[in-house]
């Protein structure tokens, strides 16, 4: 997984607890290594694209680093994008760590 | 470098290959059967959670069909095939459809009655069967609406078997048919992927295979053979035909039914162990509607699908289940490989009526569940209204595009279409495919359009059909 993947990953997981987090992020990892090469390919290369323009946004002022709930705004806004590979990049990982999330945590957790 | 002989090879242990085998093990062939995937206890895991969608699907089940939108599409990849991880409801092919694809592909010997006894054979080895007793909340809710509507709707019969308590058991090829075929004497290896066949001529000689051992350990392997039947789906059939040079009408003309999904809340918990056996049949053949897993993960998918916050309908999840409505769909698409990749490119063409039956489908199952008492509905639509009240569908006519509409699959067929029509099919009437002696599809990829109805009991009927053809003509 790239860095900035881990990070998107990591800013859409919501639990604090750190074992489950590293699970999810564990999950992920392996479906984005398990993922057809093409696909992975195009996924990899956006996540470099946005890795660097969201560093570019931090480095102007205009997102605060180390803020996950202000990377979270940003890709909710990917989500609507009118740009259909945009879109599909943060469905697909929201998705992949929402589902994880919720299948990975003790039964009776919140 | 190992190398095996073998009279018949079956490449793939789906429900097309794993019948295949059974059949011609049966009937005194030596037959070998070639699984990419692994074997996986059949009682191990938890029907459609993480763990299996680790162990038995293809690419974690994150694979998608590229187009405008993406459709993402899950198959199985273990032994058993997609038969391992799918709900085992079963339909059979439609009588008007058999007729309509006999006509249209020039089919032969593709008649109703006779499909109808290649069904009866496969139900009879399998136990076919309904669910005993009451249906649970889930399917209920299904027949409930429609009752209210005055909707046509049936309980699918399963590929299960009951014991006198109720309990079912999935009749997987796991579970079944390779280990009739093993015990008539087929040898069957996981973990095999078949990089490509060996021609000579207008005959397949063999297959040049990857075996991956427990341990890790790789080697190659060569399988000669009198007789190759290719059955690795829609995807993965023409992908290892395109690989080994054969490309006519190969790949082009995939069909697949997208879906479209709600996330449906009821004043009472449902339950998430199994699917709902309920379908409505009332929009047939072009809008089926029904119910998908709903383990907490795919609720909170469902509900995350809208792009809203979700926590707070999530905290009632046990009250929450996942419906969908998928179309029969004009479009298509193709399955190419790509030289030196391992994964063949796929890509499908919605059409604007398409999207436009999503949209309708969408609103049907919307009518249906509030009809039924469901107090609030999510849409798998980014920035889809939250719909409490019927007079609040409406909005989704409008919401429905392709920028917007998360979309899926888990029926893929028609890639390597069966016909006399060389014009428009990959192979003979009987999955012979065109310009080799030796050489059988036998799975999905024959059916000649999406069926709009699960397709397993279609694919199961055919199998067994070309392998009696088969057998016969030698």
């Amino acid at each position: 997984m790239l860095w900035f993947e881990r990070e998107v990953v990591g800013a859409l997981t919501e639990s604090p607890e750190q074992s489950l987090r590293s699970s999810v992020e564990a999950f992920v990892d392996g479906s984005l290594r398990d993922m057809p090469e093409h696909l992975r390919l195009g996924v990899a290369g956006e996540s470099v694209l946005l890795g660097a323009w969201v560093a570019g946004l931090r480095k102007a002022g205009r997102l605060p680093a180390d803020d996950p709930h202000a990377l979270v705004a940003l890709l909710e806004s990917w989500e609507t994008s009118p740009v259909g590979v945009l879109r599909s990049y943060v469905r697909m990982l929201k998705s992949l760590v929402v589902f994880a999330e919720n299948e990975l945590a003790p039964a009776g957790a919140a | 470098m190992a190398d095996l002989a073998t009279d018949v090879l079956v490449v793939g242990s789906g429900a097309g290959g794993a019948i295949s085998a059974a059949a011609l093990a049966a009937a005194g062939r030596t037959v070998t059967v070639l699984e990419e995937g692994p074997w996986v206890d059949a009682d191990a895991l938890e029907p459609f959670s993480l763990d299996e969608m680790v162990a038995k699907y293809r690419h974690h089940g994150l694979a998608a069909a590229l187009g405008s939108p993406a459709i993402a599409y899950a198959e199985g990849r273990c032994v058993g095939g997609s038969t391992e991880i799918n709900s085992g409801l079963y339909h059979r092919l439609p009588d008007h459809l058999a007729d309509e694809w006999r006509t249209s592909y020039g089919i032969e010997e593709f008649f109703p009655d006779a499909l109808a006894r290649y069904a009866e054979r496969v139900e009879h080895e399998l136990s076919v069967a309904s669910m005993p007793g009451a249906p649970p909340p889930s399917s209920a809710a299904l027949e409930r609406g429609a009752t209210k509507l005055g909707w046509r709707n049936v309980e699918f019969a399963r590929v299960f078997s009951y014991d006198q308590n109720g309990r079912g058991t999935k009749q997987t090829m796991s579970r079944t048919m390779l280990p009739k075929a093993a015990a008539a004497g087929a040898t069957i290896i996981p973990d095999c992927r078949v990089l490509r066949l060996l021609r000579r001529g207008d005959r397949i000689v063999g297959a040049r295979c990857r075996r991956t051992h427990p341990g890790g350990g790789v080697e190659r392997l060569t399988v000669t053979a009198d007789h190759v039947f290719v059955c690795g789906g829609a995807v993965h059939t023409p992908a290892l035909l395109q690989r080994s040079g054969i490309w006519r009408n190969v790949g082009n003309g995939l069909k697949m039914h997208p879906t479209i999904k709600i996330a449906a809340r009821f004043p009472h918990p449902v339950d998430h162990g199994d699917v709902p056996t309920h379908r409505i049949t009332e929009f047939s053949p072009f809008v089926a509607i029904g119910g998908s897993a709903s383990r907490k993960g795919h609720v909170a998918m469902a509900l995350a699908d809208t792009g809203a916050p979700f926590h707070q309908a999530l905290a009632d999840w046990e009250n929450i289940s996942v419906y969908y409505a998928a179309i029969r769909s004009d479009g298509s698409g193709r399955v190419a490989a790509l030289p030196g990749v391992r994964s063949p490119l796929v890509t499908y063409s919605l059409t604007e009526a398409d999207v436009s039956r999503l949209a309708r489908g969408l609103v049907h199952l919307g009518e249906l569940l509030l009809a039924a008492g469901a107090t609030e509905l999510h849409p798998s639509v980014v920035g889809g209204a939250v719909v409490r009240r019927p007079d609040e569908l409406g909005g989704w006519w409008d919401q429905v595009t392709r920028a917007r509409a998360n979309l899926m699959t888990v029926h893929l067929t028609s890639t390597v279409r069966m016909g006399e029509n060389r014009a428009r099919t990959g192979a003979d009437s009987f999955g012979r495919v065109w310009g080799f002696r030796n050489l059988r599809v036998n799975d999905g990829a024959l059916i000649p359009d999406a069926p709009g109805v699960n397709p397993q009991a279609a694919i199961m009927a055919i199998a067994t059909r070309n392998c009696d053809h088969f057998l016969a003509e030698q």
